[in-house]
């Protein structure tokens, strides 16, 4: 079931359009990724989703079972957080929790509980004004998810971070998967295929590519053999060069690379060949491109 | 949803202890309430010294009455007072929004009314306490140093004021609400007392009913006990404009968009 | 003149103490806020001189301006 669906949902300002039309239709219960560029649109079309910016077209549907006020069951962490740095991180997120609606005792025990999640439970009773970056992102998450919203919504949760935080904040991802449906934002393709079950890639305003990972990698993915052997693989070649499975072969000697259409085939062909076989394979490595090829494409 | 108000109320009340307010402002205002009485009362004892010497010398400055120092205790109010509430306060809602921690408590399910309205509150009651505290310690210090007047109008004239002080704060909440920058939120508001301030001294009958009045009829309190015609005007057109100046920025503060990037 | 020393010396001290310990109080909190804070917006040595010795404007100069709200 599809958690928002959004229809034609344009933002303009003054003029300048920053989102165009786009429809997006976020699943529950999984991760997705809006992947683009810097101005690709992003952050204007998680401002929409969360009601803190107001479309100038379009229309946005929340899933029918969730109905009234859309940000009870929306948690929302902004690319740049930004706390009461008079509080320390324990009474933030007991005041988020509250102001969504807990009682006293509950925020108080939920707010421990994320703290402890998101890794901050020494650092909880510390004034907010002396976190690090890394702290305050986890902090951001922490106060995101403190009242069991439907959806989170990470605006770049792992841009402004070093490696290690980058790394921990991913790690995290992957874990709150299990509890609630994730929205995130990034420029980075890896952050959006490490974590991410459906992938919307904006450039412009637009939605250029859409899809589920998997079908994305199946698409725009090839599939890659690598073979080395004892004895020169030149003769072998020729014999497969008529394959409809294979769509390009790059030779040196005994090693070459093939590039094919169908992993499945291929795999069952190549390992049942007689020849291949003859020539004392060293090695055989089956590969997949990553997305960047398509993702270079698309961002030209 | 009322407890969500308080919630917002909480969080206001202990910012302003965490960052001394509560502590400051009343302190402010009650030295300015001691200084006025005793201050008028070392003078009055230094020029009667002074008078008293030459047999038969009349004196030009009869000792001030009790109306006339809780006069000037307004006066310092409405001068150095402001000055500090309207300083204080005139970040209350354009930091949150410059900063950019607003967005974090507006994307939670919170309502624009309570958001607004408890810092009003909030804003009113350390407000209306400094006044209180700073005017109690000048009345008593009056009474004791240099001369009693009714309680009544004492108390008339201090409710009037209170009305006054109101009417300056709600200013300094809305255009907080509504500007982009702390500087115009105070220049706007304090220009516009001392506007109001300015006309009804010079142009009263220009002024009638309306709240620039108000610090002169708590001064014909104090001196008369009664108030000229006009006065319940200007009581009901300042409680009307304060009303609608709420409303308004509530309803204008629900249209706007809070989401920018802040890095 | 010496009526002036003389008044001075009349001061009703109990009657000013109450001026005196507010004063006190309010430099002093602004002070520990000072020093208490790592950051002041302007130097903090020119905030602490300020507090000391501007009387009653120099605390409340401080809390307007020179604190820090974050
Ligand atoms: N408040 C705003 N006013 C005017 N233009 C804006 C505003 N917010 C964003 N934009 C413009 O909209 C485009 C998309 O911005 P944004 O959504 O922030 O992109 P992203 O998050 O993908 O980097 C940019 O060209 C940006 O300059
Ligand atoms: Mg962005």
């Amino acid at each position: 079931m599809h958690l928002i669906e959004t229809i034609g949902l344009t933002k303009k300002f003054n003029g300048t359009v920053a989102v165009k039309g786009i429809n997006l239709s976020i699943r529950e219960g999984i991760c997705t990724a809006l992947l683009g560029p810097n101005g690709a649109g992003k952050t204007t079309t998680l401002n929409m989703l969360t009601g803190l910016m107001n479309p100038t077209e379009g229309s946005i549907d929340f899933h029918e079972d969730y109905s009234g006020d859309r940000r009870k069951y929306l948690g929302y962490l902004p690319q740049y957080p930004k706390f009461f740095g008079w509080m320390s991180g324990l009474e933030y997120v007991v005041f988020a929790a509250e102001l969504a609606g807990l009682s006293k005792e509950a925020a108080k025990s939920r707010a421990k509980e994320m703290l402890e999640l998101v890794g901050l439970a020494e650092g909880g009773n510390k004034k907010v004004s002396g976190f690090s970056g890394g702290m305050k992102q986890r902090l951001g998450i922490a106060q995101a998810l403190v009242h069991e919203p439907k959806l989170i919504i990470l605006d770049e949760p792992v841009s402004a971070l070093d490696p290690i935080g980058r790394r921990e904040v991913l790690e995290l991802m992957k874990q709150l998967k299990t509890r609630t449906s994730i929205l995130f934002s990034t420029h980075v393709l890896h952050d959006a295929e490490e974590v991410s079950d459906d992938i919307f890639i904006m450039k412009k305003g637009e939605i250029v590519v859409e899809g589920s990972l998997v079908k994305l990698q199946n698409t725009y993915q090839q599939p890659t053999f690598f073979i080395e052997t004892e004895m020169e693989m030149a003769n072998w070649l020729e014999t497969i060069k008529q394959k409809e499975w294979l769509r390009h072969v790059k030779v040196d000697k005994n090693k070459a690379t093939l590039t094919v259409e169908n992993l499945q085939t291929a795999r069952t062909e190549l390992l049942s060949d007689k020849t291949l076989q003859e020539l004392k394979l060293i090695k055989f490595e089956v590969a997949k491109t990553s997305l960047e090829d398509l993702f270079m494409k698309v961002m030209k | 949803m009322r407890s969500q108000w308080i919630i917002l109320f909480k969080k206001e009340f202990r910012e302003s202890i965490r960052n001394f307010k509560w502590l400051w402002i009343p302190t402010v205002f009650v030295l300015l309430g001691l200084m006025q009485p005793i201050t008028s009362y070392y003078i009055a004892d230094i020029l009667e010294q002074f008078g008293g010497l030459p047999e038969g010398t009349v004196m030009e400055l009869p000792p001030p009455s009790g109306a006339e120092v809780l006069t000037g205790t307004l006066g310092q109010f409405s001068q150095i007072g402001f000055l500090v509430l309207v300083l204080a306060f005139m970040g209350t809602v354009v930091t949150e929004k410059n900063q950019g921690t607003l967005i974090m408590v507006l994307v939670k399910p919170v309502s624009y009314v309570n958001y607004l309205t408890a810092k009003w509150v909030h804003l009113l009651i350390l407000s209306l306490t400094s006044f209180v505290l700073g005017f109690v310690m000048s009345v008593y210090y009056t009474f004791l140093l240099i001369d009693t007047i009714p309680i009544s109008q004492v108390v008339n004239g201090a409710l009037v004021y209170a009305l006054w002080i109101t009417f300056v704060m709600t200013i300094v909440l809305c255009l907080s609400a509504l500007l982009n920058s702390t500087a115009f939120v105070a220049f706007a508001t304090l220009g516009t007392a001392i506007l109001f301030s300015i006309f009804s001294l010079y142009a009263p009958d220009l002024m009638k009913g309306t709240p620039g009045m108000l610090a002169t009829y708590s001064q014909q309190f104090f001196y008369l006990g009664e108030v000229e015609s006009g006065f319940w005007i200007s009581i009901f057109v300042t409680l009307g404009l304060i009303l609608a100046m709420m409303i308004a920025t509530i309803f204008l503060f629900n249209k706007k968009e809070f989401a920018k990037d802040v890095q | 003149m010496n009526e002036i020393i003389e008044s001075f010396q009349e001061v009703n001290w109990p009657l000013i103490a109450p001026i005196l310990i507010l004063s006190l109080v309010l430099m002093i909190v602004a002070l520990i806020d000072c020093i208490k804070h790592d950051k002041t917006n302007g130097p903090q040595w020119i905030w602490i001189l300020v507090i000391v010795f501007v009387n009653f404007f120099g605390p409340i100069l401080y809390f307007l301006f020179g604190r820090r709200n974050d």
